[in-house]
């Protein structure tokens, strides 16, 4: 009887959650399936997931010329698939963007890196005249987000004549003070004897920070790797404001909103498949470790700790 | 006031069968102590007892009423947890008045504003205060109402822990290793403080713990319970004296009792490793058999006598009342743990070869399944 | 310790980008916000609190407030309880849980402008598959029954659903009745699982014997240890929860900008968008800065009152 009750009640949370799960699911489900469909299935809302992939013929591909010949309609058809996936690849620059996004995120995580360590180390473990200032400064920073500090940022970028270049992408994300918070806290951990030992052996403190300290701080440092490239992956708030125009500059999601204003009618396909591609990489490699991604991207719960 | 049965009660764990067909009898108003290594399911029973854990066969039978599906809540047993279990987001009054609000008030009078339409709710909140204040008289902790857990001593953590235990008048007491966070100085008193507060209340006591002298110290009777079984249910000083076997014997007395290999030759006269022991058992004869005496039970010799052993001083132990000799035996490289007479062995050295001798009366006779012969003779 | 003055190498690289890039900005904010100064002209005027009284006056500024706050009062409590839920859920499956729990932390990790798209076309009017589900259903007996009330003996056509059957099947983000609604759904859809994630974490350090003298105290019914146990021993994590919560509801802007540009009629018409608009988009510098600085506010207001109450209200030990 018992058992009958806890099967009954374990069920009943399953549908519960199914149902939770299938809204969850429903945009990346469109999103996978408008990438699949062709547009005449899309209209129609017809098709199932996948679309029925008959042949259907390429409206651009016939008006352009291949050796002084126009193209006759056997050249240009193709499965619906391949057209959107195609086009999304054709019509924008959707490999140059994906590539901007890793020059971006990297450069940013890298530079944070570079600045964040050495300071935290110095606060965590060397005593030095002012370094409760410094620490001090460090939280107060904490309370400004970023987001809300945008518009000055664009303006001081302005003056320099900096927006529209690569460095207006990275330079307002080169300091992290999150990053210096988290490092610190790890490094607290770090005992002293082992710095002392690494001092005893002749190393001087900037390698300590780089040959003892960061190998210590590898898991943490992926946990903030992940943190720090999922946030600028996906960030559109500030590409939105500091570039304008120039697509060889944009990152991925400001890549999607143009192709999205550029797009002629109703070109939902290929405009899903542009989605899709953006979308996949973190979303493969959160599947792929998601331990580590749910870890990385619930890091600010630490701030509060 | 209610005694507790057990019967056939057995728990596995996947397929891990962690208590054996187990049958107990806790007689009203005693103060019974459940002890055994980690992991021998002890607290795993209590918690069956209780009716947080379901058994997976056999009956709980509580005063004569069988309680198998009747939840935790309704058994009205009072258990005290190894952790305390103290709610810390509550005073120690608001802990000590949640399980009589609990019991004493309906759901509505305990509801968020549609409590405001009940006009007796203040004085039967007032009536329950009352109460919890008796119990925190009685273990002193009046002056700590209005503290909350956070702030208290581990000490005081655990009277609160008794007090809510308390308050509600319980049938019966569960206490699962409520001492072992405290420690050393104030364990040896709280013991006689949980003691103080059986003879008083007069209830049932169930009392789990790792720690023999708490079981010996402090029960009516005690349960040696290994493997899921228990081994031997008997007075404390019986188990001590007689235990059932080898078993109970090394895990029952600090230090642990020595065990040397023997043999009973055709008369049932005992010999130990070439020393007769004029001991004899009826059964058993022409065996090999194993002899155990309990370090208290041996003493130095100055004088040259037949029965003794000769063994080399490895290690001394001096407790101030005792000196405790580690030695190794002569001839078999066996050790043994000596008590002595500090007047007498003030000066043994580490290295020194000493005369041990024995009290005949007090060896006991296993055979070499470990079953205690003694009985038989 | 060290002798050395190799700190100054290793904090003077961080110490002057705060300055430059989290200190500066909001002094500069703060004074362009008294001027009305725009990006190109050579010169500005002071104009003192103008910029600030205007955030009063104008009405567009008060649809702005009332659409940021009613989109946070909406997104919080509800993201949270939903994190909460279906946290509690999952830690009391027993088995299955790893699963939902991927699934409901897809959104957080997700392109939020490339999801919003999704959205967009998922509530279409035209190709969306919701309006299509709701059209069906009208047709469906029990469907209809269940949504219209008619099976608790309502007028199946006066009720909301019942209407569109009739009418036609809402324009979701195109509707001024609808918009603001629907562009808090996709705040709620992208943010619980993060929820969910804090409070997966905060029910595992819940002692379990808590439980258990919750139990042998009396609490029958799961609602009773709920309420004796889990609720307040999350203590810290709804605080935490909440606030961040709140401060990133606060800054949304991606699917006001991609679906709804602040309309219809400004009624989607959020804060950090207003900044972009205002700032960026038509060089209204002052006002801008006037909206950043009353913006950091809020924020600052959030974040001191989630210190408090770490610090007074919530602190066990």
């Amino acid at each position: 009887m018992k058992q009958l009750t806890n099967l009954g009640s374990e069920a009943g949370k399953h549908i519960i959650l199914i149902i939770g799960a299938i809204v969850v699911i429903l945009p990346f489900y469109l999103m996978l399936s408008f990438s699949f469909k062709s547009p005449a299935e899309i209209q129609s809302i017809s098709g199932g997931f996948f679309g029925a992939q008959e042949m259907m013929i390429d409206r651009k591909c016939l008006k352009t010329e291949s050796e002084g010949l126009m193209r006759s309609k056997e050249e240009c058809s193709m499965l619906p698939i391949v057209y959107n996936y195609k086009a999304a690849f054709e019509e924008a620059p959707l490999l140059r963007y994906l590539l901007n996004g890793v020059i971006v995120t990297l450069s940013i995580f890298a530079i944070q890196v570079i600045i964040a360590l050495p300071c935290a180390y110095a606060l965590a473990k060397l005593n030095f005249w002012g370094r409760d200032v410094v620490f001090g400064l460090v939280i107060f920073c904490l309370l400004i987000p970023v987001h809300a500090i945008a518009l000055p940022l664009y303006l001081m970028l302005a003056k320099f004549g900096l927006t529209n270049t690569f460095a207006a992408l990275i330079i307002p994300w080169t300091i992290s003070v999150f990053g210096i918070f988290l490092m610190r806290q790890f490094f607290k951990t770090v005992p002293d004897d082992l710095i002392n030992a690494a001092r005893m052996d002749g190393m001087s403190e900037f390698s300590i920070v780089w040959k003892v300290m960061l190998p210590t701080a590898i898991p943490a440092l992926l946990a903030f790797a992940i943190f720090s490239v999922v946030a600028h992956w996906n960030d559109y708030y500030w590409p939105r404001i500091v570039i304008t125009g120039d697509q060889d500059l944009m990152t991925p999601p400001l890549g999607l909103r143009m192709f999205k204003s550029d797009m002629d009618g109703n070109e939902y396909g290929p405009m899903m498949a542009a989605a899709t591609v953006i979308v996949a990489p973190l979303v493969v490699a959160f599947l792929l470790a998601q331990r580590r991604f749910i870890e990385g991207i619930t890091l600010t719960g630490m701030k509060s700790r | 006031m209610a005694g507790i049965e057990l019967k056939g009660i057995s728990k596995s764990f996947e397929k891990n069968e962690v208590i054996k067909s187990l049958n107990l009898m806790i007689e009203n108003g005693e103060f019974i102590t459940i002890v055994g290594p980690s992991g021998c399911g002890k607290s795993t029973l209590l918690r069956i007892i209780a009716g947080l854990e379901s058994q997976s066969n056999g009956d709980v039978i509580i005063d004569g009423r069988e309680v198998n599906n009747i939840k935790a809540s309704n058994r009205d047993l009072a258990m005290v947890f190894q952790s305390y279990a103290l709610y810390p987001h509550l005073t120690v009054l608001q802990n000590l008045m949640v399980p009589l609000k609990l019991r004493r008030m309906s759901t509505l009078e305990r509801f968020p504003i549609i409590n405001w339409f009940f006009p007796n709710r203040r004085s039967k909140i007032d009536k329950l205060k009352e109460s919890v204040l008796q119990a925190s008289e009685t273990l002193q902790i009046e002056h700590l109402l209005g503290r909350k857990p956070g702030q208290l001593s581990g000490g005081q953590q655990q009277r609160v822990a008794v007090g809510r235990a308390m308050v509600r008048e319980p049938v019966a007491f569960l206490m699962d290793e409520p001492l072992s966070n405290l420690d050393a100085a104030l364990r040896v008193h709280m013991r006689a403080e949980i003691s103080e507060l059986h003879r008083k209340l007069k209830t049932t006591f169930v009392y789990v713990t790792h720690d023999q002298a708490e079981a010996l110290t402090m029960s009516d009777r005690m349960a040696v319970m290994m493997d899921g079984e228990i081994l031997q249910l008997d007075t404390p000083s019986e188990i001590y004296n007689k235990p059932a076997s080898l078993r109970v014997a090394e895990f029952i007395g600090s230090p642990k009792i020595n065990v040397l290999p023997a043999e009973s030759n055709e008369k049932g006269d005992i010999d130990c490793m070439g020393i007769s022991m004029s001991l004899s058992i009826k059964d058993n004869k022409n065996e090999k058999i194993l002899v155990g005496i309990r370090p208290e039970h041996t003493n130095l010799l100055q004088d040259n006598k037949k029965n003794c052993f000769l063994g080399e001083v490895n290690h001394k132990e001096n407790l101030g009342s005792d000196i405790y000799l580690h030695v190794t035996l002569k001839d078999s490289q066996q050790k043994m743990i000596i008590r002595s007479n500090p007047d007498i062995s003030f000066n043994t050295k580490i290295g020194e070869i000493i005369r041990i001798g024995f009290d005949n009366n007090k060896v006991m006779i296993f055979n070499e399944s470990g079953q205690n012969l003694n009985k038989k003779s | 310790m060290s002798n050395t003055r190799s700190h100054i190498w290793f904090v003077s690289p961080a110490v002057l980008l705060m300055f430059l890039i989290l200190i500066l900005p909001v002094f500069v904010a703060g004074t362009f916000s008294f001027t009305d100064y725009n990006l190109g002209s050579p010169d500005f005027k002071w104009v003192g609190w103008k910029n600030y009284e205007s955030l009063g006056k104008f009405s567009s500024y008060k649809k702005m407030f009332t659409a940021s706050l009613t989109y946070v009062v909406i997104v919080v409590p509800v993201s949270v309880l939903l994190g909460l839920g279906s946290a509690m859920l999952i830690s009391s499956l027993r088995f299955g849980g790893e699963l939902y729990k991927t699934v409901f932390f897809l959104p957080v990790m997700a392109t939020l402008l490339a999801m919003a798209y999704a959205w967009e076309f998922t509530l279409d009017p035209v190709i969306g598959v919701i309006n299509k589900f709701l059209d069906d259903g009208c047709s469906v007996g029990w469907f209809y029954k269940l949504f219209t009330g008619s099976w608790l003996g309502f007028n199946p056509t006066e009720s909301w659903y019942g209407e569109l059957c009739n009418d036609r099947m809402p324009n979701w983000l195109g509707n001024k009745k609808y918009a603001l609604g629907s562009i808090s759904f996709i705040g709620i859809w992208q943010a619980f699982g993060f929820n969910m994630v804090l409070y997966l974490a905060g029910l595992t350090s819940v002692p379990r014997d808590l439980y258990a003298a919750a139990e042998m105290d009396g609490a029958n019914s799961p609602w009773e240890k709920f309420k004796l146990v889990t609720w307040p021993m999350l203590g810290p994590t709804h605080v935490f929860v909440v606030t961040i919560t709140s401060i990133r509801s606060f800054q949304v802007f991606d699917t006001v900008e991609a679906l709804t540009r602040g309309g219809p009629s400004k009624s989607t018409y959020m804060m950090v968008y207003a900044m972009f608009e205002k700032g960026v988009k038509q060089n209204l510098v002052g006002m801008g800065s006037a909206l950043t600085i009353v913006f950091l506010g809020f924020v600052l207001i959030l974040t001191l009152t989630q210190v408090y109450f770490i610090n007074r209200k919530v602190h066990y030990s």
